[in-house]
């Protein structure tokens, strides 16, 4: 089944197709099993897309909404949203926010490679020492004996 | 084209409502709220999932239009322009959550679980009311994971019963493009709606 027909189902379930044209196509779902099959599917589709009904609106609701308007009325600096600024200015703003953006994730992963550059260096310099802790008790015996063994 | 001749060849009176409103007359304020809240609050629902973010939004769109009423250009029908008005606004929001979702390393999925439950509607039979509450979260989860600009079309056509012309117009977009994301849109619906029953079937078999 091709994307055209497809539409037509479509325009079929949402009452779009002129009558001649809709009078055609359900005399061809009587025959094509595999558009019948389309049409169950799409239907289902349609009809199981189910939502509760929704609430109303609270009542005074209008009132508040006047007087939420007129207290915004009356206060010039609410009227400052960003929607009301000039497209060149919310541009602007945008565009300084995606360099500090980038240049904040720039400088994030430029100290953190200071950072491991550091440790990489750290591990290479210390002392071997440093892994074990002070020279154990046999160590320093080794070391007196072979110094009495040198000397003369 | 000026706004009288404007006013003159829309047929709706609601401009003239509107009109009144950009005068400064609290009661056309009120007036046009009451005629519209419901539909935009059941919009807003559909599209934010969320009642309580639905209400504030219905608000505010409500404040643009009453800061902006002197501005309009009167063209086809009030409540076309309320929709756009109201879509534009969820449309804002959900980049809003979008990009909070990012920076707090959420996932979609993580959105669409936090759906809340609804009230019971009131059914006689319990486990229907169950039947029925699963299958609205799952059409909630469903709706909210298409693409914003999918599901407003979806919502508009079949929540909101409007026919594609008029989607069109709400969208400013073309009777071509509504058809297609409504395609897409459905497309996406039909493998949610079936990955959703094989796992209830998945788990009724696990019982």
């Amino acid at each position: 089944m091709n994307r055209a027909t497809e539409l037509d189902l479509m325009r079929l379930l949402h009452g779009e197709l002129p009558e001649d044209q809709a009078r055609a196509l359900r005399g061809r779902l009587e025959r094509e099993p595999e558009l019948a099959a389309a049409w169950a599917r799409l239907e289902r589709t349609w009809n199981g897309l189910e939502l509760p009904p929704a609430a109303p609106a609270p009542s005074g609701f209008a009132q508040r909404a006047l007087a939420r308007a007129r207290r915004e009325a009356g206060n010039g600096l609410s009227w400052a949203t960003w929607s009301a600024a000039p497209r060149w200015v919310r541009a602007a703003a945008a565009a300084a926010l995606a360099a500090g953006l980038v240049l904040g994730v720039g400088a994030g992963s430029w100290v953190g490679r200071i950072g491991q550059a550091t440790d990489e260096t750290s591990s290479l310099t210390e002392p071997s020492t440093s892994q074990y802790g002070d020279p154990s008790l046999a160590e320093t015996y080794w070391d007196s004996l072979s110094a009495t063994e040198t000397t003369p | 084209m000026g706004m009288e001749s404007a006013r003159a060849a829309s047929s709706d009176p609601g401009w003239d409502v509107l009109a009144r409103v950009a005068s400064g007359e609290g009661d056309a304020f009120v007036f046009l709220v009451e005629r519209h809240q419901d539909r935009l609050l059941r919009l807003c629902e559909r599209l934010l999932g969320d009642i309580e973010e639905a209400r504030d939004a219905v608000q505010e769109v409500f404040l643009k239009v009453y800061r902006n009423a002197g501005e309009v250009r009167p063209q086809g029908q009030v409540y076309t322009w309320l929709y756009r008005v109201a879509v534009n606004h969820c449309f804002n929001k959900l980049r809003r959550r979008k990009l909070v979702r990012f920076l707090r390393w959420e996932s979609p999925a993580e959105e669409a679980e936090t759906v809340p439950f609804d009230p019971p509607d009131g059914a006689p039979d319990p486990a229907a009311a169950l039947e029925a509450r699963r299958r609205w979260q799952a059409t909630r989860r469903a709706i909210a994971a298409l693409p914003d600009n999918q599901r407003a079309v979806l919502v508009l056509a079949r929540f909101e019963g409007l026919s594609y012309k008029e989607i069109a117009a709400v969208l400013e977009i073309t009777e071509g493009a509504v058809e297609s994301r409504l395609f897409r849109a459905m497309r996406r619906l039909e493998a949610a709606q079936e990955s959703d029953s094989s796992r209830v079937s998945r788990k009724e078999g696990r019982r």
